[in-house]
């Protein structure tokens, strides 16, 4: 079988952090938007778990995800019921690098939501405004900065990804090998050259990324300075 | 007629307003820290935890005991907090436009910007406003709701000096034109008499006067609220003054009082003033002009009284209307905070 050229690998890595970027988004700043308004022990314990695929080894997390998808597991069963077939799949790399990037996404924007002076909200009630509208209205567009940052910041640990995906979608060339996966196929191999061209690739990737990143959270409009 | 019953417990005391008022428009007055602004949260439904019962002009806005307790987006009350809390990412036609009546929203807009003179502030944003020109943005934002009652809490005068006062005028145009029932939290007794028909006076968050704004009088005083004041406004119609322009004339009825010079006063138009109780002068004490000497837009009176000769310096145009001239019986009366020892 032909190895993929850079250029596939490089559209396969884009497209599958992109898809899982855009799932985790309204997830991840709906439970953003509920973190920020919550106090107490369950909120502390919402954000710890949140926050665990940031700390646990990747590997250990796709584990987790193996055997919940696994035709044994609980979920998997379920799908394969269905006759939808996720492991060793894009589809997996997408799963993988979702959870792995939802972290990311959150605290940020969790951080901007909390940085909102409650009365504002209260405000937006009082001139009418239902619960949904007020987080549509007023809430996401003062906090849009940290959200976009936490998207940026997700994209790219996505374009990274590579012990959980190794463990759900295998190191498939074509099919499941991203950048990452390539890399450390190639210097296996010994094409230290071959692996080289992809890591300047990825540091070009996401130097861009971190740094729109930087300056997006750093500059603050005037018009917000209060 | 406002009928309020509000209780909720607080960190410092429990807040327990009862209060059946035969007046649209109420002053709230009471020292800092005395419920005033928990009392227009808990109208306003912005406090989760406050119980009771609140009746406008024999409309139901909440009875908790009947199980009304409805969220603050559908009471239909303006509230314009003391910090204003404008949207900071939108501008000063965004944010009046922001809670709009649906059906006779841009009436009321194209009023709101009207009375309270803010069509000049449209396009900017709440961050390069002054502290009264955001407390007129936040009181045209509550007007355009179409709101049953309007909740006005007013700046401390410790906060922003300048504000002081700034907000009456246009709520007496507000009062004027639109007839919304109100409540106005201030802590200057004289304001409550000139804007409300009745008061209420909070004390560590119970009421301990309700009635009359002038009968609230007798509650105010300073060893109780060090913020307490009382100013006599005044509104009448500006008139065109004598040759110098150096004063105004104020018309209230058949009275013209001289005002200090206002580069943007327009005659004709209706104006208000606040004088300080501190600021009038009560004598019995009769005295004789002597010398009337004018320089410039500036006139030396010389006035013999109590025994002693005093020199007043007056504009001219004061000292025409007063007609002084030598010989005329004046009184005089000196304020004992003008007394500088110097030796």
């Amino acid at each position: 079988m032909e190895a993929p050229s850079d250029a596939s690998i490089l559209l396969l890595t884009l497209r599958v952090a992109a898809i899982a970027t855009l799932l985790i988004l309204p997830i991840g700043i709906f439970a953003a938007w509920r973190l920020s308004r919550r106090a107490g022990a369950g909120r502390t314990l919402a954000e710890t778990l949140l926050s665990l695929p940031l700390v646990l080894p990747p590997t250990a997390v796709g584990l987790l995800l193996l055997e919940l998808l696994s035709r044994s597991g609980p979920l998997g069963r379920l799908l394969d019921r269905l006759g939808i077939e996720i492991l060793f799949t894009w589809k997996a790399v997408v799963l993988a690098t979702a959870v792995m990037s939802f972290p990311l996404l959150v605290r940020p924007a969790r951080t901007a939501f909390e940085e909102i002076e409650p009365r504002l909200l209260a405000m937006a009630r009082s001139l009418g405004c239902g619960p949904i509208a007020v987080f549509r209205r007023v809430a996401l567009p003062l906090a849009w900065r940290g959200v976009l940052s936490g998207t940026l910041l997700a994209f790219s640990r996505a374009l990274g990804e590579f012990g959980a995906t190794i463990m759900i979608a295998g190191n498939i060339p074509g099919r499941t090998q991203t950048m990452a996966l390539a890399i450390f196929q190639r210097t296996h191999i010994g094409r230290d050259d071959a692996a080289l061209r992809l890591v300047a690739i990825t540091v070009v990737i996401a130097f861009t990324v971190v740094w729109t990143s930087e300056i997006v959270t750093r500059r603050r409009s005037r018009r917000s300075e209060t | 007629m406002i009928e309020l019953e509000i209780a909720l417990p607080l960190s410092r005391f429990r807040l327990e307003v009862a209060a059946a008022l035969p007046a649209d428009t109420v002053a709230v007055l009471g020292p800092s820290g005395s419920g005033k602004t928990s009392l227009l949260e808990s109208i306003a439904g912005l406090r989760p935890k406050a119980a009771g019962r609140v009746t406008i002009r024999g409309e139901r806005v909440m009875d908790t005991k009947a199980g009304l307790k409805p969220p603050p987006e559908r009471r239909r009350i303006g509230y314009v907090p003391q910090d204003a809390c404008l949207f900071p990412h939108l501008n000063v036609g965004e944010n009046v436009r922001f809670g709009m009546a649906r059906r006779n929203g841009a009436a009321l807009f194209e009023e709101a910007v009207r009375i309270l003179e803010i069509s000049p502030l449209l396009d900017r944003y709440p961050a390069t406003l002054s502290g009264g020109e955001r407390q007129r943005v936040a009181l045209a934002r509550a007007i355009a709701t179409e709101p049953r009652l309007l909740l006005l809490d007013e700046p401390l005068a410790a906060v922003d000096p300048a504000l002081r006062g700034r907000i009456l005028p246009y709520l007496l145009r507000v009062r004027g034109s639109l007839g919304v029932p109100f409540l106005y939290v201030t802590h200057n007794a004289g304001e409550a008499r000139a804007v409300a028909e009745a008061a209420i006076v909070l004390r560590a968050g119970a009421v301990t006067f309700a009635g009359t704004p002038d009968a609230a009088l007798e509650m105010i005083s300073a060893d109780e609220d060090p913020e307490a004041r009382f100013d006599n406004i005044l509104s009448g119609l500006l008139e065109a003054s004598g040759a110098g322009g150096e004063n105004g004339l104020l018309r209230i009825g058949e009275t013209r009082l001289v005002v200090p010079a206002d580069p943007r006063a327009v005659p004709g138009t209706r104006a208000v003033y606040s004088v300080a109780p501190e600021d009038i002068l009560v004598s019995t004490r009769p005295g004789r002009v002597v010398s009337v000497t004018i320089a410039g837009t500036d006139a030396w009176i010389g006035i013999s009284a109590a025994g002693v000769e005093w020199t007043a310096r007056l504009t001219r145009t004061a000292s025409d209307v007063l007609g002084l001239a030598g010989g005329v019986e004046v009184w005089i009366a000196v304020k004992t905070q003008a007394f500088h020892r110097l030796g």
